[in-house]
């Protein structure tokens, strides 16, 4: 019915007002942006806190864990900025206020998820940039365009991999009543995503590396420009993981929502 | 080939029965037990384009499962449903395209934004052209007036204004099919009367099926030519509705506050009625609630006015309602065999 | 206080109709455990202690911490400030309740759930599956008055935002940065000891330590004395004392703004 253009359009379109809109509530903005800001300097303050005690974390040095650390905050900016409707799923299919989403002739996640547009992510993904700039040029990388084109697949491979992770999480939500905690898990996991994986041993690897694969959104690709001579081959794998992965969860969307019965009236 | 065809449509849900009291939560922690609910039951009609149809029972009967079954949001426990020669389940896409929807209180247009931006955005969804969105958006207004409100935003807006707004954004698209589930619930005289003759406009218009459910006869009076009754989960009539106004057109309820009321008062007042009108009078008389009286006349035997002032020329009365007959009472007398 | 009870009990009520959540937020709290677990032994290695604490020292702290961490959460800003918006807030204004106590104890409900339904289970699991040795001493035996006290001081911070939410009608930002000062500058995360010398003088300053670094240095270091503990007991007693009577004084003034402007 409608071609990728028709949506890049309507998306274009519903959140040019959708911002307009938001822009009244200027204090909002503002205190969300300060809330984002101090949420981002966190994380990179607890690496600071541990490695003022210690040397160097599992082999890694803190400016490499800064570094990846800005290669995680981009990465979840996408997910953050166009995909935070998801947070609000629950409360839609409880009180039944998710049926309008079947009555449009468009796909539904993409009518779902247009109704939110994060404007504060925006200061996210700038914090990012910068956070990653800096470290780089700390750590003397070396950036051919090659390299660069490389950077922005394997970030747009790890955003699709947090929006699948979350999405897939709030997709809890047309099975169980009290889907909150399932999100909430994968909002607290994700906090991990920065460290660096080979810190776990055995299962937990494992895990996040093929189950829930953390993994994917910082670390291993990060390793690609960190220590370019010495990558696993799994490292490679990473853009196929983001695509397939959000295959996967959009499937798992399609069955929710077909198996959605609503709440009675 | 009729635009709606449903045929033995059922759809089943399960519940878990839930215990009561704080140990019974406490068990239903670890263990469930479901019983299955049959909301329809085995459901057949036919629905040609360009009727307006009155789909009414009362509360449970299965009237919003049904529509969310035809509109493709559940999928049916079974039976046969086609809209436009399709199952709507399996091409929501495509059959949205030719729906228009209003679900009760829940509002589709998007909440913070101006009225007018909301229907800007359903223009480019459903790819209507510029000069069909401006006369529907004149005729709109022409109807009701409600340009004033275009710029404000729909949270703004009150429950009528909203509820206008979302029947006239289900129309825009010109679809084939409206389903406007409760359309009028919570909202006064004046505001329905206007939605009243919004839908019949728009229905004439542009020859649009129109299907209805209500809980206020007064709608169904007002835009159906056929009324299909249904409670738990069957149909219990399908068919003209002048039939069935015999049922509840022609009656009213008239509640009286009398002075000094005592368990006497209604028997001199069934005593005295019977005297004035007559033992063929089709009046009958109960006491519902604490010092109310509710008096029930068929009109088309006795005028309501006479029995009224009959009454208050002989009774004191403190206080006086007319109401028209419940959905309830309705049902009831169709099971009752009023219409065999 | 028979009303506040039955506030307590319905929200109680409305917590066990979320089965699944608990065991997954069990489940859930295992895996970060864990995760910390790996976390904290990779920081020390081979190190016998950092910072004058020993690696189960150290463990014990965060993964109790982060047990008690969904308790001492308490939504209560979430909370308001979804009344606010709603408007329902106002209804408690025309009823004899102060909507202090009434938020309090309507968290208290969920604060019991979680403890039975999610903290205690946590914690039998880390002793009888995972094994770890919780010591025994003096700080044990004082933490669940300890546990209280933080409980109060995180139910007035909580408070004081969705009274700020008066103002502002959101809560995402507010809550959030309170959630991160919370976290990180009360040791939630990372023992106190660790951060660098001045940093560390400076948060014992504040209220936010007597959250989590109180009660939690108690169960990791039970054997520090009276002379250690009594003064911490004191001070928790002092920021509860102190932020419930600020947040009192607050509250005459938010509640003109929705006296003014009409929620
Ligand atoms: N999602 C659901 N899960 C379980 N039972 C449901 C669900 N939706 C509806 N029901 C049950 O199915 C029956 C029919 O409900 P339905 O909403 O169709 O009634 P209705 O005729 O629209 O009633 P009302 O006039 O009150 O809106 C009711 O008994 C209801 O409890
Ligand atoms: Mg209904």
């Amino acid at each position: 019915m409608h071609s990728l253009k028709d949506y890049l359009r309507l998306y274009f379109i519903i959140e040019t007002q959708y911002i307009k809109a938001r822009m009244q509530y200027r204090a909002d903005f503002i205190i969300s942006s300060i809330g984002m800001f101090f949420s981002s300097l966190a994380t990179l303050g607890i690496f600071w806190v541990i490695l003022g005690s210690i040397p160097d974390l599992a082999g890694w040095s803190f400016m490499q864990l800064v570094f990846i650390y800005g290669f995680y905050m981009i990465a979840i900016s996408p997910m953050q900025i166009l995909f935070d409707h998801i947070w609000q799923i629950r409360f839609h299919v409880q009180q039944g206020t998710f049926l309008k989403y079947y009555f449009r002739p468009l796909n539904m996640m993409f009518y779902y998820m247009s109704e939110m547009f994060d404007i504060k992510g925006l200061t996210q993904l700038a914090a990012g940039i910068v956070i990653l700039i800096y470290a780089s040029i700390r750590l003397d990388l070396d950036w051919t365009l090659p390299r660069v084109a490389l950077l922005l697949l394997t970030l747009f491979s790890a955003s699709l991999v947090q929006i699948s992770i979350t999405v897939l999480a709030g997709c809890a939500a047309f099975w169980v009543l009290d889907a909150y905690p399932v999100l909430g898990l994968a909002w607290k996991l994700r906090e991990f995503a920065p460290y660096p994986m080979n810190i776990f041993d055995g299962a937990f690897r494992f895990t996040f590396t093929f189950i829930i694969p953390l993994g994917f959104v910082a670390f291993y690709p990060s390793q690609l420009f960190l220590q370019p001579e010495d990558v696993s081959s799994l490292v490679y794998f990473s853009p196929l993981v983001g695509v397939g992965l959000f295959a996967l969860t959009y499937w798992v969307w399609t069955k929710g929502v077909n198996s959605y019965t609503g709440t009675g009236s | 080939m009729s635009l709606i065809h449903i045929k033995d449509l059922t759809k089943h849900f399960k519940i878990l029965n839930r215990r009561e009291g704080l140990s019974g939560a406490f068990r239903d922690l670890f263990s469930g037990n479901y019983r299955t609910v049959e909301a329809v039951a085995g459901v057949s009609f036919d629905i040609e384009a360009g009727e307006i149809v009155g789909y009414i029972g009362p509360n449970g009967a299965g009237k919003s499962t049904t529509i969310k079954m035809m509109t493709g949001i559940l999928k049916p426990t079974g039976g046969m449903l086609q809209v436009n020669g399709l199952m709507p389940y399996d091409n929501r896409i495509r059959q949205a395209q030719i729906m228009g929807v209003v679900f009760g209180q829940r509002t589709q247009l998007w909440w913070d934004l101006p009225v007018i931006e909301s229907f800007k955005i359903l223009k480019e969804i459903y790819k209507v052209d510029q000069k069909m969105f401006d006369r529907h958006m004149d005729m709109f207004n022409e109807l009701v007036g409600l340009k004033a409100l275009y710029s404000q935003q729909v949270r703004t807006l009150s429950l009528g204004q909203r509820m206008l707004c979302d029947i006239s954004a289900s129309f825009l698209h010109n679809p084939q099919v409206v389903f406007l589930d409760e359309p009028t619930i919570g909202l006064d005289i004046s505001i329905k009367a206007k939605i009243r003759s919004v839908i019949k406009e728009l229905n004439r218009e542009h020859n649009t099926t129109i299907i209805l459910t209500t809980h206020d006869l007064g709608d169904v009076e007002a835009l159906c030519q056929r009324i299909i009754i249904i409670d738990k989960g069957k149909i219990l009539y399908d068919g003209d509705i002048k039939r069935v106004n015999a049922l509840f057109g022609a009656y009213r309820t008239l509640k009286l506050q009398i002075d000094d009321f005592t368990a006497a008062t209604l028997q001199t007042l069934t005593g005295k009625l019977t005297e004035k009108f007559g033992a063929e009078h089709g009046i009958s008389i109960a006491e519902t609630e604490e010092l109310w009286t509710d008096v029930t006349i068929d009109q088309a035997r006795t005028p309501l006015s006479d029995v009224l002032n009959f009454v208050m020329s002989n009774f004191g009365v403190d206080d006086v309602r007319i109401v028209e007959i419940s959905m309830e009472n309705v049902v009831r007398k169709v099971y009752d065999g009023a219409l065999k | 206080m028979k009303s506040y009870l039955a506030v307590l009990r319905g929200s109680f009520m409305v917590g066990l109709v979320y089965r699944f959540g608990f065991l997954f937020s069990i489940a859930g709290n295992i895996i970060y455990m864990s995760i910390t677990y790996f976390l904290w032994r990779s920081i020390y290695q081979n190190r016998e202690t950092l910072r004058g604490l020993t690696f189960d020292q150290t463990y014990i702290y965060v993964a109790l911490g982060s047990a008690v961490f969904i308790l001492l959460k308490t939504y209560v800003d979430w909370q308001m400030s979804y009344e606010i918006r709603e408007g329902t807030v106002a209804t408690y204004l025309t009823k004899p309740i102060d909507l202090q106590f009434y938020e309090l104890f309507m968290s208290l409900g969920f604060f019991l759930m979680s403890l039975g339904a999610i903290t205690i289970p946590t914690i039998l699991l880390l002793v009888f599956v995972f094994r770890i040795e919780i010591p025994l001493g003096l700080g044990l035996a004082i933490f669940p008055f300890s546990l209280i006290l933080a409980y109060l001081l995180s139910f007035c911070f909580d408070y004081f935002i969705g009274l700020l939410c008066f103002y502002t009608e959101s809560v995402w930002g507010l809550s959030i940065t309170k959630e991160i000062l919370v976290t990180v500058l009360s040791g939630a995360l990372i023992p106190l000891p660790f951060f660098p010398d001045v940093i560390h003088k400076i948060l014992l300053w504040l209220p936010f330590q007597a959250i989590y670094y109180t009660p939690l240095t108690m169960v990791a270091q039970p054997n520090l004395g009276w002379g250690t503990f009594l003064p911490m007991l004191a001070v928790q007693l002092f920021w509860v004392i102190a932020l419930f009577t600020l947040t009192r004084l607050f509250y005459n003034q938010a509640i003109k703004v929705l006296r003014i402007s009409g929620g």
